[in-house]
């Protein structure tokens, strides 16, 4: 089998070396084009054929996918290209593309995902960025001994036969499982979360969609077989969060100044349970756990005993509370559920946690971080367990957010950044769902002498 | 003492008693949208319905009713909604075995011009269902669907349970 492989490479290369060189180089980025469609749609038969065969989604998915993808392909940076997309009946959690605009998923990634668009965003933004980079078609043309698609002249794609193109079509579907490279992959994480912020999606996405596939058993992780290291992946695209937000401005309108300085010294930010059970109890100093009345039951209780807390705040919609907790040599961030438990620890290298704000959602927090160089201003977001040192190298008194911006003051003067907008989808043109009665659990009572048995329930036909 | 528990026997008889004879009841949108009168034969189904889906389950073990509000769509008349939507149940990924039994109809519900037609599909169990639906472009450029479904053919000519809620339908825009 690698014989032959191997074999008909090397053909390939022969015949397009014999024909090439007599090309009209005017005609170059036209024809480039045109030599990435037809490599595209030769290889795309073996690839869908490779995986199973393309899998037609319901309805609703596949208007939810479709949106997803034509927002990216909207924002894409070459417009001579049609993007399209194809579900492949696979379990593997795959995703791939081919020169010309073919994007490919697998419906073990769909079933991955789930309906997490941020997640869909970063893999079909992913795939894009490697046709935007050309990635597949210079792999194809370096195998092929050539360095420059334009080398490819018009009598060259003359002269290349139908069978021929399927040939650079095989070669091309085993380097895409060969993966592009390193470089190109990490170029291609970067383009595609860039394609994700700029349609409007969450720049977590990649991050949490990594997360996830590492926890998945060894077997359907194809992906990373061919992909860089996922941590190295996940930690340069994390670092380029912070680039997503805006440049940070001086406040000067006085009614903001006003409101800002209100906030400030209000001191109530997260003390009063959003959802009115608990009541917070801070008393002011550092204290061992969170001590909480509980109006339901009447009684107080001691959240993280265990911890020396200096801070603590709900979040605004009520669903966690985060605990400034003082650690020996330093002190971290610690994020607890509404029935007391952890359910993270976040910790910054840089530094010292001193202080923190919830984002108005709940899903950021702004931390101050006491480093080396001072006190820097560090967003962590929450849902991906990643960290963005907001307005690089500045050094911040205090921070906190007023709507969905956030403030901070350097230098006695107030400077507001805001995260790129996240846009939800909406389907342009939706179709109502068809459904259907669920089916319904009956237990059956059954009469033995004088006892009765409830049998366990079973599923009856609606 | 005694008489607070007379009182309150009454009370109860007469709300028993009355029991009986309701025969529907008002329902309200809790988004606001609307309101109508459904018969007590129909069972209101809080696991499968949303804010913007409401379902009622029959008293026949087939019979379902729902209706969904779409939010803001792209389709300029209530024909174009229905034909998109019947284009993609009939098509790949769509609905088993479908076939539209009932064509394109102009409905009116509540003063807005909308599209009816029936359709029949078999479920994933294998039975063969009926299905009336109501398409509606309203004047907001929301999309909203009513849907009446059975094990029944009779589904197609209008079903009579759907009649008399469309009869108190009212929109609270």
């Amino acid at each position: 089998m690698k014989m032959r492989r191997s074999g008909s490479g090397i053909w390939l290369v022969l015949i397009l070396l014999v024909v090439l060189g007599a090309g009209a180089p005017s005609s170059a980025a036209g024809l480039a084009d045109r030599f990435e469609r037809s490599l595209g749609a030769a290889a795309a038969p073996a690839l869908i054929k490779e995986y199973g065969g393309e899998y037609v989604l319901p309805i609703q998915q596949r208007l939810w996918v479709e949106e997803v993808f034509a927002r990216l392909a909207a924002e894409s940076e070459r417009d001579d290209l049609d993007y399209s997309l194809t579900v492949l009946n696979s379990r593997e959690a795959n995703a791939f593309s081919l020169p010309g605009g073919f994007v490919f998923i697998t419906k073990g990634l769909l079933d991955l995902i789930g309906s997490d668009e941020a997640q869909l965003a970063a893999v079909l933004g992913h795939e894009i960025g490697h046709v935007e980079k050309k990635h597949g078609v210079n792999a194809v043309l370096r195998q092929m001994g050539l360095t420059v698609l334009a080398e490819v002249s018009v009598v060259a794609l003359d002269f290349l036969s139908a069978d021929l193109l399927r040939m650079a079509g095989l070669t091309l579907v085993q380097l895409l499982q060969a993966g592009f490279g390193r470089e190109a992959e990490f170029e291609a994480d970067v383009l595609g979360q860039e394609l994700a912020v700029r349609a409007g999606f969450d720049p977590t996405g990649a991050i949490r969609l990594l997360d996830a596939l590492a926890q998945l058993s060894d077997e359907p992780m194809h992906i990373f077989r061919t992909h860089p290291d996922p941590g190295q992946r996940r930690a340069r695209l994390e670092e380029r969060l912070a680039l997503f937000w805006s440049a940070p401005a001086p406040v000067t309108d006085d009614k903001a100044l006003e409101r800002l300085t209100r906030c400030r010294n209000s001191h109530q930010d997260g003390r009063t349970d959003p959802k009115g059970r608990y009541v917070l109890e801070m008393p002011g100093q550092v204290a061992a756990g969170v001590k909480l009345f509980d109006q339901q039951t009447g009684e107080s209780v001691l959240w993280a005993e265990n911890a020396l807390v200096a801070q603590a705040a709900w979040s605004p919609p009520g669903d966690y509370l985060a605990l400034l907790v003082e650690e020996r040599g330093g002190s971290e961030v610690w994020i607890v559920d509404r029935w007391g438990h952890v359910v993270s620890k976040l910790q910054d290298p840089r530094g010292a946690v001193t202080s923190f704000s919830w984002s108005p959602h709940g899903d950021l927090l702004a931390l101050l971080v006491q480093g080396p160089q001072g006190a820097r201003l560090v967003v962590a977001y929450l849902q991906a367990q990643a960290l963005a040192e907001v307005g690089r190298g500045w050094e911040v008194q205090d921070a906190l957010w007023l709507d969905d911006a956030l403030y901070f003051l350097h230098a006695g003067t107030w400077y507001k950044t805001e995260p790129p907008q996240v846009i939800p989808v909406r389907i342009t043109e939706p179709v109502p769902v068809v459904l259907q009665r669920r089916r319904v659990l009956t237990p059956t009572l059954i009469r033995e002498g004088n006892t009765f048995r409830l049998t366990r329930p079973e599923l009856t036909p609606p | 003492m005694a008489v607070g528990r007379v009182v309150m026997v009454v009370i109860l008889a007469v709300l028993v008693g009355c029991s009986g004879t309701v025969q529907a009841f008002l329902f309200t949108d809790p988004t606001g949208l609307y309101s109508t009168q459904i018969g007590d034969r129909w069972v209101y189904q809080a696991h499968q319905s949303t804010s913007e889906l409401m379902v009622f389950y029959g008293a026949g073990d087939f019979e379902l009713l729902y209706f969904e509000r779409l939010g803001p769509v792209g389709y300029a008349t209530a024909l174009e909604f229905a034909q998109r939507s019947i284009e993609l149940y009939g098509g790949p990924g769509g609905l088993e075995q479908f076939e539209l039994v009932r064509d394109f109809a102009a409905v009116e519900v509540a003063g807005v011009q909308g599209i009816s037609c029936a359709y029949a599909y078999q479920d994933g169990y294998g039975n063969r269902l009926w299905e009336y639906r109501i398409f509606l472009v309203l004047p907001t450029g929301e999309g909203f669907s009513i849907a009446f479904s059975d094990h029944s053919p009779e589904v197609a000519e209008g079903p009579p349970p759907l009649e008399d809620i469309l009869r108190h339908w009212r929109w609270l825009l």
